[in-house]
């Protein structure tokens, strides 16, 4: 938008590997490739290290074959092959918490074979959070984690040096929150672009600076007047999407996306930790306790409520499922959210996500689907 | 009034220009086309395409243009036809032109060149659901010309020898190139002709069909695009519904633009 109010967010997403070195050269910290939402970011900020989080490149590339099936989902063979093309020759560890199966193999091939990784770390988080001993397990993990982190910088990693760090993601968890509230309003003074840019930075910036730019956003959105149409109000759904193209396409034929089921989105920022004593349970816990990606959501499906409320809650009219190609666990809950959805006056649409999405047929199915909901009695 | 329709497909342009007939009391004939006309563009230029398709429409119709109250366009170039005064997705126009055609149709199938797709409708012609395939010819009517290609035969040859055969021969291949060289390995094992392109008509059927199905099969089927005028597709496709009668319109390329020039008069009103 003309007024500039999320350039930042935008610059950062663009240039997020020179923003990367460039943290690196200031702080003189670690850099860590993360893999997972569920990776306990808190643990590696305490350690004076940047969690960046592998995304794509959304380009053709020729290097995954060896490592990973070409039926693995996109979005790994696409982080994986950033990793193999040292577009992350900054970072010296990563790591993955458990969720996927396709995500474990990325990870694995990501150790072994991409030659700037100086270390690597697995947590083993459980699957089935649902169950009673996963809190203990889980607890037990993110314990080993800090003891492996210290070992590693040779620090000990105080119970307030972890802390400080959880109070600084709890704030970017709520800042990022209070932008999606202006979300709910009647044409929106934040569009699904601006949005995605805000939460999807947030998973490679520091924390500390991004806390201060969403403050600044956050100060100058009252007064923000926006002067698109809204259109339809529309929700995205699915694993990671930051196919900002797609998006602002979307956007630009008659819609605006006002929230979103995504670990690019919400499912990243949407709960914050819990009062606890113990600051390793309150990390712990809420990661066991925020809206659930489908691999950690058995058996009982709390996605489905979660999914349809955050529709109702911002006046969704409709639903785009992105369906990353070859993603098992979304693709398996697909069937049954539809049609939860569309049993509650939802109607959705389903989208197939590669490395490169053909914006050209996609544009048609979403204009194809807006007449379909088009109130204007054509005929 | 006259309104014109104007389907910017990948391979052809069509152009429908419609008459608002006044007819007291009668249920159906509402509309009568003045003219129908399709045009292979010989260039590049799909903008220049449309303007010379349209100008072409005019002409044998005996009309000028300040006679059209109102261009409306669709197909995957819409965008291109710069003197439209708006445009609709396939879907919706594909939905109305067949509803007009046949008022029982409530799912449309649409094989045209490059995309297959499927629209479930109400009473009215609005499209309210849709599936497509997705960045792949195999469920389209230019699967069936590469693998006529193949076998040597031109497309009417192809889909009168799919009906001389009662084999279902299995094409495991999804996309067209592997499917290309699967041909090649039934030619070699000297499989006759008339079955393999059996197979191949099965194989673009099932993948329609399994679109279809994405939306739900319900009411009268009505096929429309070019590949119409494949009797052997025409006949795995009802196969692979497992319906007893598919409706095939006569100028079955026409029926979107058809209903881009209903849309287009509805709108005047």
């Amino acid at each position: 938008m003309a007024d500039g109010l999320f350039d930042q967010f935008q610059n950062w997403y663009e240039k997020r590997h020179d923003y990367a070195r460039d943290w690196k050269a200031r702080t003189g910290g670690q850099v860590v490739a993360t893999m997972c939402t569920y990776t306990a970011e808190e643990l590696l900020i305490a350690a004076g290290m940047l969690p960046v989080r592998v995304l794509g490149a959304h380009e053709p590339q020729n290097v995954t074959e060896p490592h990973i099936f070409g039926m693995f989902c996109p979005f790994c063979r696409d982080s994986l092959a950033q990793g193999l093309l040292e577009r992350f020759d900054y970072a010296e560890g990563v790591t993955l918490t458990q969720s996927c199966i396709q995500y474990r193999q990325t990870f694995s091939s990501w150790r072994s074979n991409v030659p700037t990784v100086q270390w690597d770390y697995f947590v083993p988080m459980p699957n089935e959070v649902q169950s009673p001993h996963a809190r203990k397990a889980h607890y037990a993990e993110i314990q080993a984690f800090r003891v492996f982190l210290q070992a590693l910088t040779g620090k000990e990693l105080t119970d307030e040096m972890l802390r400080e760090a959880l109070a600084v993601v709890d704030e970017n968890r709520r800042l990022l929150r209070e932008l999606f509230e202006y979300r709910k309003e009647a044409n929106p003074k934040v569009t699904g672009c601006e949005a995605l840019y805000a939460s999807i930075t947030a998973q490679f910036v520091d924390k500390r600076e991004h806390n201060e730019m969403l403050k600044k956003v956050l100060a100058a959105l009252p007064t923000r007047q926006l002067n698109r149409p809204e259109g339809v109000r529309f929700m995205t759904i699915g694993s990671e999407n930051d196919d900002l193209a797609f998006m602002a396409m979307v956007e630009s034929v008659g819609s605006t996306i006002v929230i979103d089921d995504q670990c690019s989105g919400t499912r990243y920022f949407w709960n914050q930790s819990k009062p606890e004593d113990d600051v390793i349970k309150a990390i712990a816990d809420r990661y066991c306790d925020r809206p659930a990606c489908p691999t950690k959501d058995y058996p009982v499906h709390t996605r489905y409520d979660h999914v349809l409320g955050l529709a109702k809650e911002f006046n969704a009219r409709a639903a785009i499922f992105l369906q990353q190609k070859f993603c098992d666990p979304h693709e398996g809950d697909y069937p049954d959210l539809k049609k939860h959805l569309e049993d509650n006056g939802i109607p959705t649409l389903f989208l197939e996500f590669d490395i490169t999405n053909p914006i050209g047929p996609f544009r048609i199915r979403i204009e194809a689907f807006l007449e379909t909901m088009s109130d204007e009695e054509l005929f | 009034m006259i309104t014109a329709g104007i389907d910017m497909g990948s391979r052809s342009v069509k152009v429908v220009l419609l008459e608002e007939l006044d007819v007291n009391g009668a249920p159906q004939l509402k509309y009568g086309v003045k003219k129908a006309y399709i045009m292979m563009p010989g260039d590049m230029d799909q903008d220049v395409a449309a303007e010379k398709a349209y100008d072409e429409a005019l002409a044998e119709a005996g009309l000028k243009r300040e006679d059209v109250s109102a261009v409306f366009a669709t197909g995957a170039g819409r965008k291109q036809v710069a003197f439209a005064k708006e445009g609709v997705t396939e879907m919706t126009a594909g939905a109305k032109g067949a509803v007009f055609m046949y008022p029982a149709a409530r799912t449309v199938v649409d094989v045209g060149a490059e995309e297959g797709r499927g629209m479930k409708t109400d009473a009215e012609g609005k499209a309210i659901d849709f599936a497509g395939n997705e960045k792949c010819a195999a469920g389209a009517g230019s699967f069936a010309e590469a693998m006529s290609r193949a076998l040597q035969m031109s497309l009417k040859e192809f889909g009168e020898a799919s009906l001389q055969s009662d084999k279902s021969i299995p094409m495991n291949a999804q996309c067209t190139v592997f499917a290309e060289s699967e041909v090649v390995s039934l030619i070699h094992s000297s499989t006759p002709k008339n079955d393999i392109a059996k197979a191949v008509l099965d194989a673009v059927a099932s993948r329609v069909c399994a679109m279809v199905r994405r939306v739900g099969i319900e009411g009268e089927v009505v096929l429309i695009g070019g590949m119409v005028h494949n009797a052997g597709f025409v006949s795995s496709l009802k196969n692979a519904m497992g319906v007893d009668t598919i409706s095939l319109p006569d100028m079955p390329e026409y029926i979107s633009a058809l209903g881009c020039a209903m849309i287009a008069a509805e709108r005047q009103h």
